[in-house]
């Protein structure tokens, strides 16, 4: 231990070390998760989450919260299970926001000229500091699964009105009732998405109208549940040290 | 404290642990250098890079992949042989501050390796998103491909290799065996550019250029969860950083205030 101990000098020393590691370790794991997150988001919800005209009441409240809980589930078993650190699922979103924002404005926006209206991403900040929060207070995976989880699929749809209020507004349009969404879908023109590709709700004959999306954020909390469990296990996995002899 | 104060006068004269410049440089090179692609994409990817029979784009999108597949072969041969040639021979041998030093080195590598994967997987990836919605293609080497698949992920690739050499040629915890995380976090976002193979015959057999989440898109995904890796190799540091500098650490004011 003695030959160890001149490593450092000082305790002083020792802190300012220990300090600089942390902030070059945050952002290290800011752009390393950021990309990660962000590959499993838009292959995953990404369509929903492109274009204005596909947020709807059924399928994008049902798949986004979904897929989008995976990992905050397993930043936070790492985070919390071995530092304490009570912001895990708030990190990664912040990280996956800013990719998203970076594509959309620069490319979708300057590279393609699609309206940033157009191509906005769905808020998922407050659904974040929720589940944090949970897990913070109740100090529970547990609680943060069954509360944080049922949570972040009913608060997707609450957190996004007010940005996707604005563009429900009808418009009658040629003679067609049109959101503000649908004539933009429509106008500002996507060689790659047919109409016909849209994977919106569309109605049936077993559905209560008025009911859509309630019912779809409480299935979506039930099964970010799941979702929660699963991919908690997933980052306990991947926090696994060991070594093996031969590759 | 008289003791103290010599041994800070003695740290100023000697080799700084954290290579500011190094970690700068390499982050500040990799922005400009993308942000030149960027430019270029956005001026010829419309010129010329909307018809792939034209002479124009075999001039200015063709030669591009084949001068980018032969750079970054050549990098990454060239930055694995030189990080193997130059390794430490005596490992074993280290001194605690120069340990120290790998270790700091090592942070840094995984910032580059960052910045790579946030060009590579996040800005170019979404971008082919939307240059999917532009133009109906006519190739499987459209120009945000080119630059997607053939450019920034190699790169992240080569930086990635690059740091898990370094971990393994200087570092004595990783020079003996091999770390299955540190493993994982380099060949599984590797594994994203080979599955470009399965991504191309999806595309081109089952006509599903419409979708973004389709599932021949999948793959990409089960292999950026590898990234998810961190978490092991930052946990494999930290027993020896405490052991470096915990002691140390635990009688600051710093510490003790927490």
């Amino acid at each position: 231990m003695s030959a160890l101990a001149s490593a450092v000098r000082t305790p002083e020393e020792a802190a300012k070390i220990s300090r600089t590691l942390d902030l070059i370790a945050l952002g290290a794991f800011f752009l390393i998760f950021l990309a990660s997150y962000h590959v499993h988001c838009m292959l995953l919800f990404g369509d929903w989450d492109f274009w204005v005209d596909w947020k709807d009441r059924r399928m994008w409240v049902t798949v986004a919260p979904i897929v989008a809980i995976a990992y905050p589930a397993a930043m936070q078993a790492f985070f919390w299970e071995k530092f304490r650190l009570p912001f895990g699922a708030t990190i990664v979103t912040l990280g996956v926001l800013a990719g998203e924002w970076a594509n959309r404005y620069y490319n979708f926006y300057g590279f393609t000229y699609f309206p940033i209206n157009f191509v906005w991403p769905a808020i998922l900040v407050p659904m974040a500091l929720f589940l944090d929060a949970v897990l913070v207070l109740t100090k529970s995976y547990g609680l943060t699964a069954i509360v944080g989880g049922l949570f972040y699929g009913l608060l997707l749809y609450p957190a996004n009105w007010p940005l996707l209020a604005q563009f429900h507004v009808p418009v009658e349009y040629n003679g067609l009732v049109m959101s503000i969404a649908d004539i933009m879908g429509y106008h500002y023109v996507r060689t790659g998405t047919p109409e016909y590709i849209r994977m919106v709700e569309k109605g049936t004959l077993r559905t209560f109208g008025k009911d859509v999306v309630p019912v779809s954020a409480f299935f979506s909390g039930f099964v970010c549940m799941v979702m929660y469990f699963t991919w908690h296990f997933v980052g306990r996995w991947f926090s696994r040290d060991y070594n093996i002899d031969q590759v | 404290m008289a003791a103290t104060s010599r041994a800070v006068a003695g740290v100023a004269e000697e080799e700084s642990l954290f290579a500011w410049k190094g970690m700068w440089g390499a982050v500040a090179a990799f922005f400009i250098f993308y942000i030149c692609v960027r430019w270029y994409e956005g001026v010829y990817g419309w010129k010329y890079g909307l018809d792939s029979f034209t002479p124009e784009f075999e001039k200015y999108w063709m030669n591009l992949l084949y001068i980018e597949l032969v750079v970054e072969a050549l990098a990454t041969a060239g930055l694995v042989a030189y990080l193997i040639k130059t390794r430490d021979r005596n490992i074993d041998a280290v001194q605690p501050r120069e340990e120290l030093r790998r270790y700091c080195t090592l942070y840094m590598w995984w910032v580059v390796y960052g910045v790579g994967l946030f060009w590579g997987a996040s800005f170019f990836t979404e971008q082919d998103g939307t240059w999917h919605q532009t133009v109906v293609r006519d190739t499987d080497f459209t120009p945000s491909h080119i630059i997607e698949f053939y450019m920034s992920y190699p790169i992240y690739v080569m930086v990635g290799l690059g740091s898990f050499v370094y971990a393994k040629t200087r570092i004595p915890y990783f020079a003996k065996g091999w770390s299955v995380p540190y493993l994982m976090l380099v060949f599984g976002p590797f594994m994203i550019f080979p599955n470009v193979g399965l991504n191309e015959w999806g595309h081109t057999f089952w006509f599903m250029e419409e979708l973004f989440v389709a599932p021949l898109h999948w793959g990409f995904v089960f292999f950026a969860w590898f990234i998810l890796a961190m978490f092991g190799v930052f946990l494999q540091v930290q027993g020896r950083m405490r052991e470096l500098i915990g002691q140390q650490l635990q009688q600051s004011a710093d510490y003790s205030r927490s």
